[in-house]
């Protein structure tokens, strides 16, 4: 027979071999500190109330607000559509489904913006990506969207069409639908993804 | 092996690097969709689809086709028909390459008509598709794919298809040889 | 990072185009191999043609070890792939008729859908009666319906039955297909003289 066929069964033993000596990886999926770091010093992973409220307006299908703060808060107030997922739950089985489905932003907010930014840490840690934090929380959301501040004439022209959008975003969350805590909340529906997806198949 | 091919004026592939192939491709297969490859389900979607268009509503109450009519609003319920339509295009562009196209014919062996061959084929492939079904699918889908993932299942299929064939090969050598 | 469809690097859409092109390797590979001839896969049963134990059981090693490989390395999460549900009852029984089917019919689907491309009628006829068995099946499943379900031992790997690592069961694999065909290629080589009317 051919040498060549020789050589290949070596070769083939050998890899099978070492198949033995390997480990298969486990998926704790833990981001290494310096990863973390790295990733805690970028800016671009807060967003502005501003940001927030547009794409609320526009109705955006790929953000999903969630509010990290106790559900008896959340119950008082929240903002439109938000999904309470207390911080202590976020560990959980049924918190954890709603970090890392691709094709979803999460935004997080807080009463402030501390209580957030710890849980996109956390999140950050077990390698979920595709999370943010709303800088300033509901306070900013308050003090910006709800109760904006008339710029001053000596402001630069951005200002201006700031407030203009602010008090067109003011009208639109205080306005029509006005989220207090008399009223009953409706139930919120979040289409659920199954974090780690297995293939479908079969013959 | 070289003389051989020169007889048979047949170009086939080496055998070995045709298998490291098939495994690399099962390898890419599983690295960008997770899933491996298969045939028959493929047939068995025709076999749905055209329950659905015969009588929709005799298709609906059964109670197996019903299993698979929910199933058509996930994008990843045809991705067998899609690699289904593959193999067709694959052993065309083979056949053309390798010069293997011909007009329509029937291969038999020699003690047995073209005729006979038909009805045993016919056969053949009733007990085949039934049998993928209990199965969970066929050579390629439970056997090859199944005992490439480790699945016992398709270890299971791989050894009992290929035992049963040579179990009963005795009585059908006249077909073949 | 992969399965890339399931974690989002490609989007499904194109996961259907990319199915396109693994069938069309797929269907290349086994018409160029050789398996777009019963007679080519009818011979390995009677010892004049090992063409089929080459192919299957090398793609099966290579697949195996590869895939503990790429686990290794981190590029495939090997829990997220498919795994083949196991039944034993019904898939015992499915594989002997599969058995019998294929040496009857002399094709298993995917050989026989290549087959069909190069013009040969005979694998036309046993994709009409895949078509057929399958059909049949359908109507029948009420009454098989319980035996189909039986045993259900979900998506079990060889490593959960048996508790020996997926390493050792690719070296076992692997040795023994390896053994396999040296054995058979001596076993070709004796039957091949017996036979003359059938040309290699």
């Amino acid at each position: 027979m051919n040498r060549n066929y020789y050589i290949l069964t070596a070769i083939m033993l050998i890899l099978a071999i070492g198949t033995v000596f390997i480990h298969e990886r486990k998926y704790t999926s833990e981001l290494p500190a310096s990863e973390l770091l790295w990733d805690i010093l970028q800016p671009s992973r807060f967003v502005t109330t501003d940001q927030v409220a547009k794409r609320i307006i526009e109705k955006d299908p790929s953000l999903l607000l969630i509010d990290v703060r106790p559900a008896s808060e959340y119950n008082k107030f929240s903002l439109p559509n938000a999904v309470n997922v207390p911080f202590d739950s976020i560990e959980t089985a049924t918190g954890q489904q709603y970090f890392g489905n691709p094709g979803t932003k999460v935004v997080l907010f807080g009463d402030d913006g501390i209580l957030a930014n710890r849980v996109w840490i956390l999140l950050r840690r077990l390698d979920l990506k595709n999370n943010y934090v709303m800088r300033g929380g509901l306070n900013e959301w308050i003090e910006t969207i709800i109760q904006p501040k008339r710029p001053k004439q000596t402001d630069p022209e951005i200002s201006f069409e700031q407030y203009n959008f602010r008090r067109a975003a003011r009208l639109y969350f205080t306005g029509a639908k006005v989220v207090t805590g008399n009223m009953k909340k409706e139930k919120v529906v979040f289409k659920k993804r199954k974090r780690a997806a297995v293939a479908a198949g079969g013959c | 092996m070289e003389n051989s091919i020169k007889k048979n004026n047949e170009k086939y592939i080496n055998p070995y690097l045709g298998g490291v192939l098939l495994g690399i491709v099962m390898l890419i297969s599983i690295f960008i969709s997770g899933r491996e490859l298969g045939i028959s389900g493929s047939v068995r979607n025709t076999v749905v689809e055209t329950a659905k268009v015969i009588s929709p509503k005799a298709a609906e109450n059964s109670t197996y086709y019903k299993k698979f009519l929910k199933k058509d609003t996930s994008p990843m319920s045809n991705w067998l028909d899609y690699e289904v339509l593959g193999v067709f295009l694959g052993g065309l562009l083979s056949g053309i390459l390798f010069k293997r196209i011909k007009k329509p014919f029937i291969e038999h062996g020699k003690s047995i008509t073209a005729k006979r061959r038909l009805i045993y084929a016919l056969i053949g492939g009733i007990l085949f598709g039934f049998g993928t079904r209990l199965g969970r699918g066929c050579t390629s889908g439970a056997a090859l794919s199944g005992a490439s993932t480790f699945s016992y299942g398709g270890v299971v299929v791989m050894f009992v298809l290929f035992g049963s064939a040579f179990a009963v090969a005795y009585f059908f050598r006249k077909l073949w040889v | 990072m992969g399965p890339l469809v399931l974690n989002g690097f490609i989007s499904s859409n194109w996961n259907l185009l990319i199915a396109v092109f693994i069938g069309m390797a797929f269907g290349f590979l086994l018409e160029s191999s050789g398996f777009s001839s019963s007679r080519n896969i009818a011979g390995v049963f009677y010892g004049y043609n090992f063409v089929v134990i080459r192919v299957f059981f090398t793609a099966v090693i290579v697949a195996m070890v590869g895939l503990l490989y790429m686990g290794y390395f981190g590029w495939v999460n090997l829990s997220q792939i498919f795994i083949l549900p196991t039944f034993l009852p019904s898939m015992i029984t499915g594989a002997v008729i599969m058995g019998v089917g294929m040496i009857i019919g002399g094709f298993c689907p995917g050989t026989s859908f290549t087959a069909i491309t190069i013009g040969k009628i005979d694998a036309l006829v046993f994709a009409i009666g895949l078509y057929i068995g399958i059909f049949f099946f359908a109507e029948g499943y009420p009454f098989l319906e319980k035996f189909y379900l039986s045993a259900n031992l979900g998506h079990v790997t060889l490593a959960d039955v048996t508790g020996i690592s997926l390493g050792w069961w690719a070296l076992i694999f692997t040795v023994f297909a390896l053994a396999s065909f040296w054995i058979t290629a001596s076993i070709e080589k004796k039957v091949r003289k017996r036979i003359k009317d059938y040309k290699f």
